[in-house]
């Protein structure tokens, strides 16, 4: 039902997609190339101004150059700092019940508290 | 009463001082590296030199005097307010924990925390920065729930002692905690 296979339908997508996208790319290197008269002269007095030609592409690649920074920002912002209980617990270990324990059976995932851990590993029993 | 070189996460040589004073009380105190001379000087030329080219660019002698005080008062506020010299944990096994901060100008802050709100003392991983680091921390109870952790408490925030320092420090601070189950509290 959902496989990547090739489809007639996607065929014709993609080269519709394809098609236009071409036209598209055409038509702004006719805008921005063609000389306003030519443009008047055909009609065509409507157009944006060839300003925005060289603005939007401009736009367009600092947004990329600050979404790099924003993105790590953002990352740095949301991770929990060193004195909230996000690094030791959560709801979901909170609300965990507690299995009993089977003999010879393999013991039932669970998160375990950080003192038991702690004493595992930095307290060596003799 | 000893004392021991580290290494703190940044590389520093700190120094780990342990002393006994009683069967249930202990002292541990981290000595963060003091304020280099040529760290000082090498500060003060830059900022110095700065102020020396925008004076010749602007030809206002305003800009030197600014520069100067703003040294002089920089610095008096970086050693009252950022740079510390020692931090220190005195675990009173009946009592509590109190954890003091001693800063170069001499001022010191402490924070006292009773037994009976301290759950357990661990060594916990958290990112920081772009670093995992470990760092000790106090985990207080929940008086609501005996499971629950309310809040955690970070020490040596300035030191940042390496695992090797803090694996010492909590099993000092465990065998005194321990104490605690054996001897029953009277509430």
């Amino acid at each position: 039902e959902n496989s990547p296979s090739p489809l007639p339908e996607r065929a014709i997508y993609g080269f519709a997609l394809f098609l236009g996208s071409w036209f598209g790319f055409m038509l702004y290197l006719i805008w921005a190339y063609v000389p306003e008269t030519w443009l008047f002269s055909l009609g065509l007095t409507y157009w944006p101004q060839k300003y925005w030609a060289v603005a939007l592409p401009v736009y367009l690649l600092v947004a990329v150059g600050i979404g790099y920074i924003l993105l790590f920002g953002i990352n740095m912002m949301s991770t929990a700092p060193l004195n909230s209980t996000d690094t030791v617990t959560d709801n979901y270990a909170k609300k965990q019940q507690q299995k009993k324990f089977q003999e010879e059976a393999i013991p039932a995932l669970r998160d375990i508290p950080i003192s038991e851990v702690n004493r595992m590993f930095f307290l060596p029993e003799k | 009463m000893e004392e021991r070189w580290y290494r703190s996460a940044s590389g520093a040589r700190i120094a780990l001082r342990r002393r006994q004073h009683s069967a249930s009380c202990r002292e541990l105190a981290v000595r963060c590296p003091r304020l280099r001379l040529r760290s000082l000087s090498a500060a003060t030329s830059a900022a110095w030199l700065a102020a020396y080219g925008l004076f010749v660019l602007t030809e206002n002698s305003m800009v030197l005097s600014a520069a100067i005080i703003i040294t002089l008062v920089g610095l008096i506020i970086y050693l009252h307010f950022v740079k510390i010299d020692q931090e220190s944990l005195l675990v009173i096994g009946s009592l509590g924990i109190q954890v003091t901060s001693s800063y170069a100008s001499g001022k010191e802050s402490t924070t006292f925390i009773e037994m009976s709100q301290v759950k357990d003392v661990v060594i916990n991983e958290a990112i920081h920065m772009q670093k995992v680091i470990y760092y000790l921390c106090i985990l207080l109870q929940d008086p609501g729930d005996p499971q629950g952790v309310s809040e955690v408490v970070p020490l040596f925030q300035s030191s940042k002692p390496r695992l090797d320092c803090l694996i010492e420090v909590y099993k000092s601070c465990q065998e005194i905690l321990e104490q605690r189950k054996t001897v029953p509290q009277s509430s």
